[in-house]
């Protein structure tokens, strides 16, 4: 599913616009671009997302009144559709070509205004198979923490790989190898994708 | 079984061993000191003993502040990751991997392990050992490969190779408890079974030869119902020699003429010797020869008082040897003259590969078991040196002896310091191997042996030992003290034991094996076997 254009591309990330207002992509969660052309998909991970007026320069004001207020304003003032936009950007983390996927920067950025899709769940469990893409998801820098995005979208994928435990536990092991020299880090992470007690207890019980 | 696998070599040193970084999902727990691993190098396997046992983490944060009331699922996660554990391995012996594109090489490649010569590098693979990788390097039961027991961890059988045992003097020690003359029976057993040598027994608590009761109730055989008639049983007291069912073949019986002035210097502390003694025994010999014990405690006080005016002994002196001497007298299996011909005999039946267990019976004191075994074990050594010059004159392979093993207990009285240089069995531990004659040697205090003997020992079995210096005296002359301490420590009281040395390619710790009917069958003891009723031919041979 279409979800949103690319209005920003650097080697290392894009940045779109999403196509429905107030409601990018959710954070940490695995989005593709299709390059028909060569052959290939570039896959990324939301690494933020922001809605904004389309000048820059100007800061959005109050609209709501005692008996207007949150969705109502958008019924208020149906213009704030043109002039707001939502955008999200995303961190490349590899890419699918002759059948395989690799996960290493694609050779070239995706192209500008290409459209960003959804992934489905078998194109996503084929591609968080394997972990190497959580050191590009560190090495980012943005206005999230590297920590926070990796740590949403270990959730984010453990909730569409259908509560995997047995790949939440090879995600934290990874996680702690590529953490090990900073412990609170890693603690940050860990502490952020914890499935927690109610998981553990159910799985307690699927032992016995 | 499957190969599982434990971790990566991740540093090491030939003088030291090699560091390996455990697994995640391998904890410490599952692995024990001393226990045998496989570290697969790339031209080479290397047969290896976990020495030592370490937990690291990777930020030192982490342990000046470890998580508090932390979730199982972040647990899980840290251990074996941020907090990992090492072993030190130490390579005993190596295998060379057959180059499996040449057919040749495949060939040439039997020969067994080797000492090692290098190490592995980086990221070789730690391992459990394989029933293969033990039989490769311990031999498969049968033969002169005879299983004592199995790995701590594993069901297979670990073999001695008991011709390589009985080539040189051997020890088994233990703290009282750990079941040093059940280990030395089964050893005995073993020899007995394979024939590679006969056995002699100086039994002083009478546990070899028939059944007795164990510390957990149970009635284990003793060899004569195991082996019936190839067991021979010579006891030194009549009474017990005589009870239905357990009866001795032979009473043995001890002639004044047959104690040599070593046997009397070697009682001094029991008989309560002067220092004077020996000067005055070796006057009393110039004199009488092999009469002299017998015509000094024949001798009245007029006598002696006489006889030191003439040889210019001590009047004091002599007097007291005298009275000290008597006690000797009193002891019921001395006679006034025996001849040698009934240890003569003894020793002709271990020719014929007859096995002896000399019992002591109610005479039982350190006093009779030293000058019994040391006499006994003299004449059989001179009977060997002859017997072995016989055969280095024949070439006869005919006259070459039967390779001997005598076994005794309580070994320090015999092999101290002070007295090893003079008792036959300080003799024997030192230098008999050349007249096929070695010493199985049970003791609970192996640091009050000397320290020369025990260097010689080729094989050492040895229970738990706790006192440092008992520990340091066993691992005497032997290398990689330091892995071999600690799986000496952790050994538990009972069934575990630790063999070291000639008959086993490295160390090992096994959990020793059963002796019940399944080992009595292994043995080939007839089932009904019930009279120690010897025939005439056992004890006398067919002529």
């Amino acid at each position: 599913m279409r979800i949103g254009e690319i209005v920003e591309t650097t080697s290392t990330g894009f940045v779109a616009e999403s196509f429905t207002l107030n409601r990018p992509p959710p954070l940490g969660s695995l989005v593709a671009v299709s390059l028909p052309a060569q052959d290939m998909e570039i896959y990324a991970v939301v690494a933020y997302g922001q809605t904004v007026g389309l000048d820059p320069g100007r800061r959005a004001v109050r609209r709501s009144t005692e008996i207007v207020f949150d969705e109502a304003i958008y019924h208020e003032h149906p213009e704030l559709k043109h002039i707001l936009r939502t955008e999200f950007g995303a961190v490349l983390v590899g890419y699918l070509a002759e059948g395989q996927v690799w996960q290493h920067l694609p050779p070239q950025p995706p192209p500008l205004h290409f459209s960003v899709q959804t992934v489905q769940t078998g194109e996503l469990q084929r591609f968080t198979d394997h972990l190497l893409y959580f050191r590009l998801l560190l090495s980012y820098n943005g206005p999230v923490s590297p920590l926070q995005v990796l740590a949403a979208n270990v959730r984010e994928v453990y909730r569409q790989r259908g509560s995997d435990r047995a790949w939440l536990d090879a995600a934290a092991r990874e996680i702690a190898t590529l953490l090990k020299n900073d412990h609170e880090a890693l603690l940050t992470v860990l502490y952020a994708i914890d499935p927690g007690e109610a998981s553990a207890i159910a799985e307690r019980r699927g032992q016995l | 079984m499957s190969n599982k696998r434990l971790g990566v070599v991740v540093d090491g040193a030939f003088n030291s061993g090699l560091t390996v970084r455990l697994d995640p999902g391998v904890t410490t727990e599952q692995l024990r000191i001393g226990s045998f691993v496989v570290v697969e190098g790339q031209r080479n396997r290397y047969f290896s003993l976990i020495s030592d046992i370490h937990l690291k983490a990777t930020d030192p944060r982490l342990l000046s502040d470890p998580p508090r009331a932390t979730s199982p699922f972040i647990a899980r996660t840290l251990s074996g990751t941020s907090t990992y554990a090492t072993v030190e391995v130490r390579p005993m012996l190596m295998l060379e991997k057959p180059d499996e594109s040449d057919p040749r090489a495949l060939l040439e490649m039997r020969r067994g392990p080797q000492p090692v010569k290098t190490i592995p590098m980086h990221f070789a693979e730690l391992r459990e050992a394989t029933e293969l990788d033990f039989a490769t390097v311990f031999g498969k039961e049968g033969g002169v490969y005879f299983a004592m027991g199995t790995p701590l961890t594993m069901d297979i059988p670990i073999c001695l190779n008991l011709a390589h045992f009985v080539e040189r003097s051997d020890g088994i020690f233990g703290q009282s408890g750990t079941g040093k003359s059940f280990l030395a029976r089964l050893v005995i057993c073993g020899v007995i079974k394979s024939k590679v040598a006969v056995n002699l027994i100086f039994d002083m608590h009478d546990e070899y030869a028939f059944d007795k009761q164990t510390e957990d109730g149970r009635w284990v055989k003793g060899l004569r119902q195991i082996f019936g008639p190839q067991v021979l049983i010579y006891s030194l007291d009549e009474e017990l020699a005589r009870r239905s069912g357990r009866n001795a073949d032979v009473t043995l019986k001890i002639g004044l003429n047959q104690i040599e002035e070593a046997d009397v210097i070697l009682l001094s502390e029991e008989l309560n010797l002067r220092q004077t003694a020996e000067a005055t025994i070796g006057l009393l010999r110039d004199h009488f020869r092999g009469q002299w014990l017998l015509k000094l405690l024949q001798m009245t006080q007029e006598e002696l008082e006489e006889w030191c005016k003439n040889s210019g002994a001590h009047a004091g002196a002599a007097s007291s040897l005298q009275r000290n001497l008597k006690r000797l007298q009193r002891q019921e299996y001395i006679v006034e003259e025996a001849p040698f011909a009934a240890l003569d005999d003894m020793i002709e039946s271990l020719d014929r590969g007859k096995h002896v267990i000399l019992q002591f019976g109610r005479h039982n004191s350190v006093l009779d078991y030293l000058l019994v075994s040391n006499l006994v074990t003299r004449r059989v050594r001179q009977r060997y040196e002859e017997k072995t010059r016989r055969y280095e004159e024949s070439k006869d392979p005919k006259d070459k002896p039967r390779p001997l093993m005598i076994t005794i207990e309580e070994a320090h009285k015999f092999l101290n310091p002070a007295v090893a240089r003079q008792t036959t069995f300080g003799i024997i531990a030192r230098e008999m191997r050349k007249y096929n004659v070695t010493l199985l040697v049970i003791d609970q205090r192996p640091s009050s042996i000397d320290p020369e003997v025990m260097s010689q020992l080729g094989t050492r079995i040895t229970g738990k030992l706790t006192e440092e210096r008992d520990i340091d005296a066993v691992l005497t002359g032997v290398s990689n003290r330091n892995a071999l301490r600690g799986a000496l420590e952790s050994l538990d009281t009972r069934q575990e034991v630790l063999i070291m040395g000639h008959a086993v390619p490295m160390p090992i710790s096994l959990r020793t094996r059963q002796y019940d009917e399944a080992f009595y069958q292994a043995m080939g003891a007839p089932e009904a076997f019930q009279g120690p009723e010897i025939g005439i031919r056992d004890l006398f041979g067919e002529d």
